[in-house]
């Protein structure tokens, strides 16, 4: 009896593309990698470290990457004009900065989420922002940290490892500074 | 130069500006037409039927780029600049994006052609069979049996 192939291919190619499609709904959701090394007390790299960004305010240069902070405690928080929570969480960074360079220990490094670029830049000046800000216009290197919401802010320490995060708006003016200070001692 | 010297050459001025100024401020297109065009790259979805502060952000300054007279390619190329051909909701057709645009019209042409070779061939094979013989034909009858046939029919004729 001689077999039809195409009955199986056609199963076979039907199989393959429902195979892709659960594949692609398992993996939708943002990494979360960070978050669970942390619970396990692990400390990863700071991802896309060496991306260089286009500078929106306060640095000397038209790109930049995160290595640029090396040797530093780094706050780096993901924010967007058009979101609310993040022009709340505005004057806290402020004042962090303040406080990180009084202490000679690190900076704010302010991340521009799919922003219209001059929206960021009138933001950042009229909220009288002194620390420095980058920007990420197709969201790739906020996806590296599993950001899909605003604002996200994770605290980097001196070797560039990720210590603490915070998905949302930041619990409180405690939590940044006991995330920095532990970011001091790791 | 006197004061009246320099009427004729202000009004002058102004006649020859007032076009120039009046181009730049005439809307070239519309937001709708350029809603359907683009993206809204935070939801990932048409600007069109989006519905959040990003979008709202998105069409905001979509409509002072209208208000300043840009055309719908000017302000494409402005929103490519800021967010990167992601915010297209069709692709450039250059490079690699050419697929997106070649692939589906050569799926539905190997489909056509696979059809064209398979569809003969499955109408060969399908063929009806052999119409069944009559059972109530005579000539499905023995000739022993016709012969009985006939002697009975003998025995009732009158």
């Amino acid at each position: 009896m001689r077999l039809r192939p195409w009955p199986s291919i056609a199963v076979a190619l039907a199989a393959a593309v429902v195979a892709l499609l659960v594949y692609g709904l398992v993996n939708q959701g943002p990494s979360r990698a960070l978050d669970n090394a942390i619970a396990k007390h692990v400390y990863l790299r700071a991802p896309d470290a060496k991306q260089t960004l286009p500078v929106l305010d306060h640095i000397d240069a038209t790109s930049a990457s995160l290595t640029r902070w090396r040797g530093k405690i780094v706050v780096l928080n993901f924010w967007a004009q058009w979101c609310s929570t993040c022009v709340d969480e505005a004057p806290l960074m402020e004042r962090t900065q303040h406080a990180l360079l009084a202490s000679g220990a690190g900076t704010v490094v302010g991340v521009d989420f799919k922003d219209i670029s001059s929206y960021a830049r009138d933001f950042i000046a009229s909220h009288g922002l002194s620390y420095p800000n980058v920007r990420d216009g197709d969201g790739s290197f906020a996806a590296a940290y599993g950001t899909d919401a605003l604002p996200e802010t994770f605290v980097l320490d001196r070797r560039m490892r990720v210590v603490a995060i915070s998905r949302g708006e930041i619990p409180g003016e405690s939590w940044l500074a006991q995330a920095i200070a532990f970011a001091k001692r790791v | 130069m006197s004061r009246r010297a320099l009427v004729p050459l202000l009004a002058a001025a102004a006649l020859c500006t007032a076009p120039a100024v009046a181009a730049a401020a005439t809307p070239k297109t519309t937001l709708h037409a350029i809603e359907v065009q683009v993206m809204c790259v935070t939801c990932q979805i048409p600007l069109e039927v989006a519905e959040s502060p990003a979008a709202d952000q998105e069409r905001q300054y979509i409509q002072t780029l209208i208000d300043k007279g840009e055309t719908a390619a000017q302000i494409k190329r402005a929103l490519v600049a800021d967010f990167g051909t992601a915010v297209l909701a069709l692709p450039p057709d250059k490079g690699f994006n050419v697929l997106f645009y070649i692939l589906p019209i050569a799926f539905v042409l190997a489909g056509l052609l696979v059809a064209a070779i398979l569809l003969p061939r499955w109408r060969r094979n399908r063929r009806p069979p052999p119409p069944p013989n009559d059972a109530g034909s005579a000539n499905n009858i023995t000739e022993a049996e016709a012969a009985r046939l006939e002697q009975d029919l003998r025995l009732h004729d009158p």
